[in-house]
């Protein structure tokens, strides 16, 4: 993220740099295109263009530092700029809408939620992927960052090109629509959402 | 923040309502991200402790984390995919 300081890698160094800090993040980046376009094709592709776009823009990567969260910057604008267009699933919402109506920092963070902690546990893998997927892009993505890549606020946010201060909220609401689509499965299984 | 703190009519027992539930809840999920470190452990422990809405949001939480990082399978990277990359790398060099 270090895009000004521009460095002069040998080959040998670029090299080194691609094979021991970039590719070791390829497994994190394929599940990330595969949750973004749905699509197997499309995931290979959007992973294969970011290695080429980091192999080619290598010399605005500053050695030692954060590898994956560079990497999933090109991936992410990669997607926004070329493939949202084709992908196979459009988003549900709306992205205008979503930056406008869901960028506000106040969030209310008093919504109760009904959902009990017994019925999460006793759903399946399949369940909570297919909530986690039909959210809509924006609020996928932040989820995916910090749920199962461990990005720090810090690092999303420049990743997104967003501040702190917009991650925090936006997910936030993300987890609570996630709990909205949880909620319905634990009805479906015959749980008792209601409160006592 | 603890308004209501002495108000809890036994010890031991956690307070139905959370006077500040907004930045109560805001903490709590911080705290879940990794993201407070001076003296979360401690107020952490006493919210769990004194307040039942915290007590549970906490723990509601706490539980969609868990599965989210290990539920959702990962899936399988195409194994051609990383030669795929390296031949690709090696006719722009």
């Amino acid at each position: 993220m270090s895009e000004v300081q521009r460095k002069k890698y040998s080959d040998k160094e670029k090299n080194s740099i691609f094979d021991h800090e970039f590719m070791p993040h390829i497994d994190s980046m394929y599940n990330f295109a595969y949750r973004l376009t749905f699509d197997e094709d499309d995931a290979k592709d959007l992973v294969q263009d970011t290695y080429l776009k980091a192999y080619r823009f290598i010399n605005s990567f500053e050695k030692g530092t954060n590898a994956k969260a560079w990497l999933f910057r090109i991936l992410k604008n990669s997607f926004i700029n070329e493939y949202r267009k084709k992908s196979k699933q459009p988003s549900k919402v709306d992205y205008q809408e979503v930056e406008t109506y869901y960028n506000s920092d106040n969030v209310d963070y008093t919504m109760t939620s009904d959902l009990r902690v017994d019925a999460v546990k006793d759903m399946l893998g399949d369940e909570i992927s297919n909530a986690l997927n039909s959210l809509a892009v924006d609020f996928r993505t932040v989820i995916i960052l910090c749920d199962l890549e461990g990005f720090t606020y810090e690092e999303m946010a420049k990743i997104l090109d967003i501040p702190i201060g917009t991650v925090r909220s936006r997910l936030h609401r993300a987890r609570n629509l996630l709990k909205d689509k949880l909620r319905s499965y634990a009805e479906n299984m015959g749980y008792d959402t209601e409160e006592e | 923040m603890d308004k209501n703190r002495n108000k809890s009519s036994e010890s031991g027992k956690r307070k139905l309502n959370c006077s500040d539930e907004s930045k109560c809840f805001e903490l709590l999920e911080s705290i879940l991200d990794g993201e407070e470190t001076s003296s979360s452990k401690e107020i952490l422990d006493e919210k769990l402790a004194k307040c039942q809405p915290c007590f549970e949001h906490y723990h509601l939480e706490k539980v969609i984390r868990e599965i989210l990082k290990n539920k959702c399978t990962k899936q399988m990277v195409p194994a051609e995919l990383a030669d795929s990359i390296r031949q690709k790398i090696q006719e722009i060099k």
